[in-house]
């Protein structure tokens, strides 16, 4: 299946250093970025001496949207990859998994946390709200509503993100004013470009709450 | 009965996206499912001369790790109905035509496990130096033979004389950098074998090009491939073509007996799947001392990858915008190495970009109002189809009702003229277009149970854009049904044909055949019902008889009536009709922009505080998804004028910030109240759409050069080089 019997070994016997001389024709010798963003170039990292992915797990129990849900997961698997690929929870979603997009976020103990940013281990035994986690039954939450009134969401793909980022905007009393909204609303990006009708749909929930 | 067509209804698909339950490429489990991962190439240009996956293989977890030596073969694509723009395929042989190119793909048991195994392989190049910069290489641009936008160089009367008949002339150069999609969704694909048989859930903004695609390149026939996406998290170009990493997925599905799903990482979507390249334009326009327009000379230049040269910055907006006699408009491409370009949100949005820069740089050495410079050159007929009348262009009332809408004659001209305090205020307008259809359009299926409820399936994708929520008012309407009795069904390769969603082109092709279709099947029910003996409306003609909320009339007497239901049951048998592909009718939606900015002198901060914009967009089937549609076009102007580029090392050739913190698009807190106004005239070259065009790349065309004009009208400083960083405003104050 995999290429077991041809490999290149001459590869093997060269160390970075007697490659980088052999520079004539400036051949380099790097290690093949798995995330072109960890490895820069003429400075590989020495994969060789790299430990085998050993990766220790965890008996960890999260209570997601009131449930208890008990994993056996790798000391490495982000909150986010937990929710998703573990639990089955998908409404939570990784746009960039390196918290720059807000699309993955959720509620930890009733505040906002990008779950790409946060190991699953980490957060053992503690309650995590979901959007799934929001509407009571066919009731949504207010604020799930305005986002559909106000027309907050094109694709839908930031919008789960967007909306738990909105429920905890709210309740921290960062709604004061529509450029508080912006501002403490632009963790969340929204490449359709809502922005607006975002700030709409937070005005609207949040004046709800207050009555 | 009020119109369904035309209500602002609420997105029909709301619910299920705020709630998570929509099933978006990513979200779909398929048991058993290996997870995917790529190694990219760290240098831009060579071949590998060494590939050692031992760790890799080694590592936990890990099912296969495939290279160009174990990797099956794939067949280029090229065929009929495929949309694969590149000549090659990656891990098919050792050359490296770009940095970030795949040159390993790890299956793993977990996601971590690929992730981790893919930092394991270890790669020897011999790698050239890379060109990677436009401005190094601009003496090696090329016309390139005609592509997808037609014949790469046009000209019309006689530009030279035209430069010489001016009173005024401007010769300006602008520069785009590169840009990338970044739809919140990266692009994946899962595919799942089952007795030789295929099925790809894919990020697909083309369901059936991919479909011919992968069967061209698996050597599988067509039948034996459905493609699927339900949901997309946005495109905006980037998944309409097919790449690389989808072919490469279903044969390792293939070759491996299991089914093996890739999210791309966020980090690989930027060489993965195209980009807006950089460009350089040069504009030579001529006027008369009235702004009567005499000669446009546009030459563009492009990067092209090394493999492919597909322009996809098309010169439009020179060619239809304004009557100009005499015109020359030139696409060059530059070979670099790096990915190959593709098309992207509003591709046009460069010429008009720089177009309507100029004119406003034409306005400014004319002494003329820029409005009063567009209309002294307004033609009403297409000066790119020997004077063909568009069917309808309502542009005159756009720059009338979009400039009283944003106050435009209370407007100094003088740049530096309007201030609050230490604040620079500057107000800018251009012109937007974009032409979509002229292409083929969509078939459509309706069935008519006997519950009286319809379903109603084209393969066509809702990339944000609306999709079912406009189709199931079309078909409610054009049925006589209650919209809570229509269902329409959308992403799956195995219903009517559908063009790519791509181009604005979506709602006046599917709902055409919508419309056909749901029209053909309400003619089927008349005729069922008043050649029934058993029905009310027995015998009368067909064409006395209407159908509206479910209930058929005798338009003569109301109180001879049917239901669908009724009819239906008695038929015995669901109602049905399909219809065939129609080629779509082009259609050119325009509008005029409005944009405000407030720039810090001293910090060279630029903030758009107003953007106000009104368009002729045809008919406006749903004025809620149409405004949103119109405010994220505007979004991505003030990132493509302010904020956005993606940055090259020269020396490596590689992508310096393939991530959402070092690419800067639009947050929150950059956008102000967006107005969106819009005319609501059917167009007539369209009935089959209802009189609808597309529309929602129209905005973005005339955004980005009214906040550029906004700029130098604050500053009294014109910035050529976009984005309009504030570094660039800075430098360009101190060189005054």
């Amino acid at each position: 299946m995999s290429d077991t019997d041809d490999h290149d070994h001459s590869a093997e016997e060269h160390s970075r250093r007697t490659v980088l001389k052999a520079g004539a024709v400036g051949a380099v010798a790097v290690a093949a970025s798995g995330g072109m963003e960890t490895i820069a170039a003429g400075s590989p990292a020495d994969v060789r001496t790299a430990p085998p992915a050993q990766a220790p797990t965890a008996d960890i129990t999260l209570r997601v949207n009131g449930v208890e849900r008990s994993l056996t997961v790798e000391s490495r698997v982000t909150l986010l990859d937990a929710l998703r690929e573990r639990v089955g929870l998908t409404g939570t979603k990784k746009g960039c998994d390196r918290g720059e997009c807000g699309a993955c976020t959720v509620l930890v103990e009733g505040e906002r946390v990008k779950s790409c940013m946060t190991l699953a281990v980490m957060e053992d035994g503690r309650e995590i709200t979901t959007v799934e986690g929001l509407a009571r039954g066919d009731e949504l939450h207010p604020v799930q509503a305005a986002f559909i009134r106000r027309d907050a969401f094109q694709c839908g793909f930031c919008t789960s993100g967007q909306i738990m980022s909105a429920v905890a905007c709210i309740q921290e009393g960062h709604a004061g004013s529509d450029a508080e909204v912006r501002e403490w609303m632009s963790g969340n990006l929204c490449r359709c470009g809502c922005y607006p009708n975002i700030v709409d749909a937070v005005r609207d929930a949040a004046k709800g709450q207050a009555k | 009965m009020s119109p369904i067509v035309g209500s602002p209804l609420a997105r029909i698909d709301g619910r299920a996206k705020v709630t998570g339950a929509a099933t978006y490429t990513a979200d779909t489990e398929v048991r058993g499912a290996l997870h995917g991962f790529l190694a990219l190439s760290t240098v831009a240009g060579g071949r590998i001369t060494g590939i050692d996956v031992r760790d890799a293989e080694r590592s936990p977890g890990v099912v296969a790790v495939f290279t160009h030596r174990n990797m099956p073969e794939l067949v280029v694509p090229a065929g009929q109905g495929t949309a694969y723009w590149k000549r090659v395929i990656p891990l098919q042989n050792a050359e490296i035509h770009h940095s970030g190119q795949p040159v390993a793909y790890l299956v793993a048991e977990s996601p971590e496990q690929a992730r981790h195994a893919a930092s394991l392989v270890k790669v020897t190049y011999e790698a050239r130096t890379p060109r990677v910069g436009l401005a190094q290489a601009m003496d090696e641009a090329y016309v390139p033979e005609p592509g997808l936008k037609g014949p790469n160089d046009i000209t019309r009367g006689d530009p030279a004389a035209g430069l010489a008949q001016a009173d005024v002339r401007i010769d300006v150069s602008y520069t785009t950098p590169m840009h990338h999609h970044n739809a919140l969704e990266p692009s994946a694909t899962t595919a799942v074998w089952d007795d030789g048989k295929l099925t790809v859930y894919e990020t697909a903004q083309g369901i059936n090009a991919t479909k011919a695609t992968l069967a061209e390149a698996l050597e599988v026939p067509p039948a034996d491939v459905r493609v699927i996406s339900r949901f997309l998290g946005g495109g905006f170009g980037a998944k309409g073509p097919v790449w690389p990493h989808t072919l490469i997925t279903a044969a390792i599905a293939r070759e491996l007996g299991r089914p093996v799903k890739l999210v791309l990482s966020r980090a690989h979507t930027y060489t993965s799947h195209g980009h807006r390249p950089e460009t350089h334009q040069r504009l030579r326009i001529g006027a008369k001392r009235d702004g009567t327009l005499t000669a446009i000379e546009h030459v563009t230049t492009s990067q092209v990858s090394r493999t492919e040269d597909l322009l996809f910055n098309t010169s439009e907006p020179t060619r239809m915008l304004y009557a100009c006699p005499n015109l020359r408009v030139t696409q060059r491409a530059v070979q670099l190495d790096l990915p190959a370009p593709s098309m992207m949100r509003s591709p046009e949005v460069v010429a008009s970009h720089g177009l309507e820069t100029a004119l406003d740089e034409l306005s400014y050495e004319l002494g003329m109002d820029p409005i009063e410079l567009r209309l002294r050159n307004y033609t009403a007929d297409n000066p790119d189809a020997d004077g063909t009348p568009f069917g309808s262009k309502h542009l005159k009332e756009c720059y009338r009702r979009g400039a009283d809408a944003f106050g435009w004659n209370k407007r100094d001209p003088r740049p530096r003229s309007m201030r609050d305090g230490d604040t620079l205020i500057g107000w800018g307008m251009a012109t937007a277009a974009h032409t979509a259809g002229g292409r083929p359009g969509a078939g459509a299926r309706v069935v008519i149970s006997a519950e009286g409820k319809a379903t109603v399936q084209v393969a066509t994708h809702d990339i944000g854009t609306g999709t079912y929520t406009v189709m199931s008012q079309v078909a409610a309407q054009s049925l006589g049904l209650d919209l809570a009795h229509v269902r329409f069904e959308l992403g799956d390769s195995n219903y009517p044909f559908a063009f790519v969603s791509a181009a604005s082109a979506t709602v006046p092709g599917v709902g055409a055949a919508v419309n056909r279709a749901c029209t053909a099947a309400r003619r089927t029910l008349i005729d069922i019902t008043v050649t029934d003996p058993r029905s009310p409306l027995h015998g009368i003609p067909a064409d006395r008889v209407t159908i509206e909320d479910g209930t058929l009339y005798d338009t003569d007497r109301r109180a001879r009536r049917d239901t669908v239901r009724a009819v239906v049951a008695r038929h015995g048998e669901p109602v049905e009709a399909t219809t065939e592909p129609v080629f779509i009718p082009p259609g050119y939606s325009t509008g005029a922009c409005f944009a405000e900015v407030r720039v810090d002198p001293g910090l060279g901060q630029v903030r758009v505080t107003r953007m106000h914009g009104f368009f002729d967009a045809g008919r406006v089937f749903n004025r809620r998804t149409l405004r949103s549609q119109g405010i994220g076009g505007a979004v991505w102007a003030v990132g493509f004028t302010l904020s956005e580029h993606t940055l090259v090392d020269r020396r490596l050739g590689r992508i310096v910030n393939p991530n959402l913190s070092g690419y800067l698009v639009p947050v929150n807190a950059d956008i102000p109240e967006v107005h969106m106004g819009f005319v609501d005239k059917p167009d007539p070259a369209n009935p089959d759409s209802l009189g609808a065009r597309g529309f929602g790349e129209t905005p973005m065309t005339g955004m980005t050069a009214a906040i550029g004009n906004a700029v130098y009208h604050a500053t009294g400083r014109r910035i050529r080089d976009l984005p309009i960083t504030q570094d660039k405003i800075i430098e360009a104050a101190e060189d005054q």
